[in-house]
């Protein structure tokens, strides 16, 4: 039997029931989509790493284990998930979530680092979605599906995702200068953060190429990246970010070519009308009929 | 309903088992391109003419379909399994004209003026005259026929320049000019007399096989000796080619080996062209697909004109322009449509002037106001004017 | 004829269409394929110009309970777009402007139709592509990409089209207009997004494409190492991934690939040579610079007989023209062929390769591999005579033995050709009842009436709702 199994198994078992149930990862984004039902049975999902060959580039494991124990045993191979999280945060809530780090720029959104899942349905049976290598087009794409679906179709019990080489040389960098502007003049930049007036920019790859770009940004180097906001998100079509100046008054850092911003102050996001609200519906209404996973959580 | 009616298209079995339907003609095809219809592709055809041949009938709408491809066989350079799709489609036509309505008299009789140098004269003479007097119609849009032309003289006897039908008795001044760039290299130009006439190239693209199998024939009387014949026509130059295949005797083949379009033959000899500094802006040049995509030796214009200006590609990996022979006027709409395509290459490319081996092309892309010219016509103009200044 | 004779499906159509729908019979077989083995015969044929004509189209196919299956160009190979159930076809080949180009959100809206290299090269003057390019790229239509979360050599670097398409519009199966995802980079609710990319045509039809546009690097270095021995280039791959290195493309051919190729393009390929492997190196160039040492070194110590380096574009087109011409080429070694696209760990390589060669020999059969070898996707390709008595057979049971054995080694059904009707019957030796019953569940939420597409993607048993399951046609080959 495949390591790993008994423990996918085991807690597939303990979702099993009809009262609610929620799972709890790191607690590091506990808040997003809303508080859960205080009546609700926690459970954690299982912890460890259960197989990782480097030169497959993927890792399987317990939707439970942290991405700081993921980001160690990959580390040791110069790998790594560039999915920027905390180190406590579990990678099960990481995807659950479905927040991207700040080198999306670069990386891409972190729901496409999922290559294969396990997930507890809400009578406590094991669905696989996906597959274990790192392309694969068998099926419908359930993987996606449940990646910032904040638990509320299935609990994530073991996932496999792809990882990548360390770059050889990182390097922040910062100043003042049009951030809009240095997007054009970089080949894809890791991150290229702005918060008004001063710009921050992450060049990662081969030392040559680093020091290169370096100059083209005419910034200079600094350690890391500014302390995001956390109080409010906003998610803007990339360009709509130049007006963010005379848009809000409060603290915000944007993430530039993504359209994300990090906000000092709670929004009162406009609830749009989506389109696609009765097949959401009716997905959450397909897979939870009861409602008991996740319950207080809202994803729409 | 249109009737079904026995027909045998006769086509070689592994040729039309030879294709996979991988579809990768289909970008490649000029009327696909337009209608982005299966029936409009190759790969469609090929099936459809694999329908007919499993039941041996037919009916007008397979016609129809055969009869909108424009041979301009661009599938042929892009299919990777090298499917003969020009030779089915020959085939497939010769047979619907023998076995079928498909080409009716009048039809046939247009062809046949083309294989009678003197009807020809006269009736293109006749145009001339009416065109003057704004007597044609313009939605026939024909091009200008000049009223009366110099007869073209023999230079020497190393090469012979093939004359054919409608160029001669239409676009006489592109030959002279071809002629004088031939003579620039110090060979003596050989001409042959008025029984050499048409190719028969339109008559295999029509079905009529026979009738361009008596054409090839007496071209071949025209040409006696073993001189190289060098042609400037794209289109005249794949059918002579071809006749080794066409009429399958040895004294065709050898006919066919002497046969070059003229840019082949001057790539060979560019250290004999006369050298000149020019300054002139580059042209773009536009690939005959009788050149790029059946004789294959479109890379030869190139070599010639960088000799004396730069040239500019297009990016349409060498889409046919829609003229097609007599296609243009047989599916004037069509034709236009896949006309637009090039016109908007050409405009994206940058360039004014173009340059273009193939009369039919010359003239279909004239029509649409493109300033374009033989590419000798305009080596010629620039050898000229490099001589008067000296 | 009487005026009150009641109205078929064709007459309303033809209503809202008029001259672009047909159903001439011989048109309709033309409809009947896609690349693929399979065939079937449509209804009719329609080739709508917008979204609310796709929407007009779906709603008659509704109100008549006939099932609809979008087509873009025909190119699949997996029988996706085959025809079961009498059903009207879709086509989206009409639909093929490029909307809109914004660079400065780095995205391109278009429609279905447009085809995925015509729209690299409308890019190309601002200097980005669409980076996600099947070998059929020329050809192949960004709906088809969408519906088959279609990959390419280039994935391997960029992800595939989920990782490169931000939004779509798509007319439901209930033929009501919807925006999946957005351009913004968190939209709203469930990634239906990414749900729909890849369903085959089974939750809707694409009517808009928002892709994400991908510079082009400034450096690219095309690299053809020969190898005398299939394993030895198999090694060399996983060789090159543990050095740190993710080339843009990592590409492998074997001898009876090379050969094939060669004939069609003149590029040099060294046809004595067991497999070569085409890699290609992009970024900045101190990168590719250092990449092409490595790999110089990786081909010494796995015995690569020559390492060539492209010198210039034309001779890069070349190469890749050669790559990405293979299937098509088939025809030079045997008239017909069926190929699958497992996908299995690059460890497993070199004996999933042997097993493909040892079934091939088993029923005598000619394979030829042409693949993706940086993410182990095979494309294991039986050549064969349709002509030949009793052949399918075999080539049938070869096919199963692939399988079997790209399974056993941890592998998957489809990297990026997807499941269609060709591999439906598979799917059942990577997910349990209960798995693909779940899949089943959601696309129902879509799809309640089982009219889109249907028969394709799960096979029969675990849907609930396949009403067409007795209408497989003749002469399809499942």
């Amino acid at each position: 039997m495949n390591l790993g199994t008994t423990e996918r198994q085991e807690f597939a078992a303990s979702v099993a029931g009809t009262d609610l149930v929620t799972v709890v990862g790191g607690k590091t984004q506990w808040g997003v989509g809303g508080a859960i039902d205080p009546n609700a049975r926690p459970i954690s999902a299982p912890v460890g790493i259960y197989d990782y060959t480097p030169s497959e580039m993927t890792l399987r494991c317990g939707a439970g284990t942290t991405i700081g124990d993921i980001q160690n045993k990959l580390g040791e191979h110069n790998q790594m998930l560039p999915v920027d999280a905390k180190d406590e945060s579990t990678i099960g809530g990481v995807l659950a979530v479905g927040r991207s780090g700040i080198r999306r720029l670069r990386y891409g959104a972190v729901r496409d680092y999922l290559l294969e899942s396990w997930h507890a349905d809400h009578e406590g049976k094991l669905v696989k979605s996906g597959g274990p290598t790192i392309k694969n087009v068998s099926g419908y794409d359930l993987c996606r599906l449940l990646v910032g679906s904040l638990g509320t179709l299935g609990f994530l019990a073991e996932v496999t995702v792809r990882s990548l080489p360390i770059p050889r040389c990182s390097q922040w960098m910062t100043g003042v200068c049009d951030p809009f502007e240095l997007q054009s003049n970089l080949y894809r930049p890791s991150s290229i953060l702005w918060n008004g007036i001063q710009v921050w920019v992450l060049l990662e790859g081969h030392p040559a190429d680093v020091a290169r770009e370096a100059e083209v940004t005419g910034l200079s180097e600094c350690s890391g990246p500014p302390a995001l906001p956390f109080a409010g998100r906003l998610s803007l079509r990339p360009k709509l970010l130049r007006e963010l100046p005379q848009l809000y008054k409060q603290d915000w850092v944007a993430e530039i070519g993504v359209g994300l911003v990090h906000l000092s102050l709670p929004i009162n996001n406009d609830q749009n009308s989506l389109s696609t609200m009765t097949v959401m519906r009716d997905i959450k209404k397909r897979l939870d009929p009861t409602g008991r996973l996740n319950p207080g959580r809202e994803v729409f | 309903m249109s009737k079904n009616f026995k027909v045998s298209l006769g086509i070689d079995e592994d040729a039309l088992a030879s294709c996979v339907s991988c579809g990768l003609c289909l970008p490649h095809c000029p009327t696909y391109r337009v209608t982005q219809e299966e029936t409009a592709s190759p790969r469609g055809r090929i099936a459809l003419m694999r329908q007919v041949e499993a039941a041996g009938v037919a009916d007008d709408t397979f016609i129809s379909f055969m009869d909108a491809c424009i041979q301009c066989r661009g599938c042929e350079t892009a299919c990777p399994s090298g499917v003969p799709f020009g030779p089915m489609m020959e085939t497939t036509r010769e047979a619907l004209a023998d076995q079928t309505s498909y080409q009716p008299r009048y039809r046939r009789l247009g062809y046949s003026v083309l294989g009678m140098p003197r009807l020809l004269a006269l009736g293109s003479r006749l145009i001339a005259v009416l065109q003057r007097l704004r007597l044609i119609p313009s939605r026939l849009a024909l091009p200008r026929i000049p009223l009366r032309q110099t007869k073209l003289k023999a230079s020497g006897d190393d090469v012979w320049l093939f004359t054919g039908c409608i160029m001669d008795a239409w676009m006489r001044d592109t030959h002279a000019a071809v002629k004088r760039v031939v003579e620039s290299t110090g060979a003596g130009v050989r001409l042959p007399g008025n029984e050499a006439g048409c190719c028969g190239a339109l008559h295999v693209h029509a079905g009529l096989t026979l009738k361009a199998k008596k054409l090839a024939n007496k071209v071949i009387e025209a040409f006696p000796g073993t001189n190289p014949i060098l042609v400037d026509s794209a289109g005249c130059g794949a059918q002579l080619k071809d006749y080794g295949h066409l009429l399958g005797t040895t004294k065709a083949a050898a006919f066919s080996s002497r046969v070059f379009d003229v840019h082949e033959w001057l790539a060979e000899n560019l250290d004999k062209l006369p050298k000149i500094n020019s300054d002139e802006p580059p042209v773009i040049v536009q690939d005959p697909c009788h050149l790029r995509h059946v004789q294959r030796s479109h890379e030869a214009v190139r070599l010639v004109m960088n000799q004396y200006i730069g040239t500019i590609e297009l990016d349409d990996d060498g889409l046919c322009c829609g003229a097609g022979g007599a296609y243009s006027s047989l599916h004037p709409e069509t034709a236009a449509e896949v006309r637009t395509r090039k016109l908007e290459s050409i405009n994206r490319s940058g360039g004014t002037n173009v340059v273009s081996a193939n009369p039919g092309c010359m003239l279909h892309l004239q029509q649409a106001g493109v300033s374009i010219q033989h590419p000798l016509e305009l080596v010629d103009s620039i050898i000229a004017r490099a001589m008067k200044r000296e | 004829m009487s005026s009150k004779r009641k109205k078929t499906i064709f007459d309303e159509l033809k209503a809202l269409l008029g001259s672009r729908v047909r159903a001439d019979d011989m048109e309709l077989q033309l409809y009947g394929k896609d690349s693929s083995v399979l065939s079937g015969v449509p209804s009719t044929v329609c080739f709508p110009l917008d979204a609310e004509e796709v929407q007009g189209i779906v709603n008659i196919c509704n109100r008549f309970q006939r099932p609809f299956i979008a087509r873009g160009s025909g190119t699949g190979l997996a029988g996706g777009a085959v025809p079961v159930g009498n059903p009207v076809i879709i086509s989206t080949a009409k639909m093929n402007k490029i909307l809109d180009i914004d660079l400065e959100d780095r995205i391109a809206w278009v429609e279905p139709g447009v085809l995925n290299l015509d729209l690299s090269k409308a890019l190309k003057e601002f200097g980005f592509h669409f980076a996600p390019d099947p070998s059929s790229q020329q050809v192949c239509s960004i709906g088809g990409n969408v519906a088959n979360n279609s990959g390419g050599p280039h994935c391997l670097a960029y992800g595939v089209t989920t990782s490169h398409v931000l939004a779509a519009e798509v007319v439901l199966p209930n033929a009501e207009i919807v925006t999946l995802g957005g351009i913004d980079p968190e939209p709203t609710g469930y990634d239906l997004r990414g749900l729909f990319i890849g369903s085959e045509g089974t939750m809707g039809i694409a009517t808009k494409i928002a892709v994400r546009l991908t510079p082009n690097p400034p450096d690219v270095r095309t690299l053809l190492l020969d190898f005398a021995d299939v394993s030895d280039g198999a090694l060399a791959v996983s060789a090159i991934i543990n050095a740190g290195i993710i080339p843009a493309a990592l590409e492998m051919m074997d001898h009876n690939a090379i050969g094939m190729i060669e004939a069609f393009v003149h590029a040099g390929y060294p046809v004595e040579a067991a497999a070569v492997l085409l890699v290609e190196l992009d970024g900045l160039s101190g990168a590719v610079e250092a990449a092409v040492e490595t790999i110089k070194d990786v081909a010494k110590i796995h015995n690569a007989g020559s390492v060539r380096i492209a010198k210039d574009e034309t001779e890069r087109a070349l190469l890749w023209k050669g790559r990405k011409n293979a299937f098509g080429a088939v025809a030079r070694i045997k008239p017909d062929y069926y190929l699958h696209d497992t996908v299995v760990p690059r460890s497993k390589l070199v004996e999933v390769l042997n097993q493909v060669y040892q079934a091939a020999d088993k029923y005598d059969l000619i394979a030829i591999n042409v693949f993706h070898a940086g993410d182990g996707n095979l494309h294991p390709i039986l050549a064969y005579d349709a002509r030949e008595p009793g052949i399918l057979e075999r080539v049938h049971s070869a096919g199963d033995a692939i399988i079997k054995a790209s399974m056993d080694a941890g592998g998957v059904l489809s990297g990026e050709h997807g499941i269609g009707l060709e591999k439906r019957d598979f799917m059942h030796l990577l997910f349990s009842a209960h798995d693909m019953f779940t899949q089943d569940l959601i696309r129902e939420a879509f799809d309640p009436q089982g009219l889109a597409n249907p028969l394709k993607i799960l096979p029969s048993g675990s849907r609930c709702s396949d009403s067409f399951k007795q209408h497989v046609p003749e002469g399809v080959w499942v």
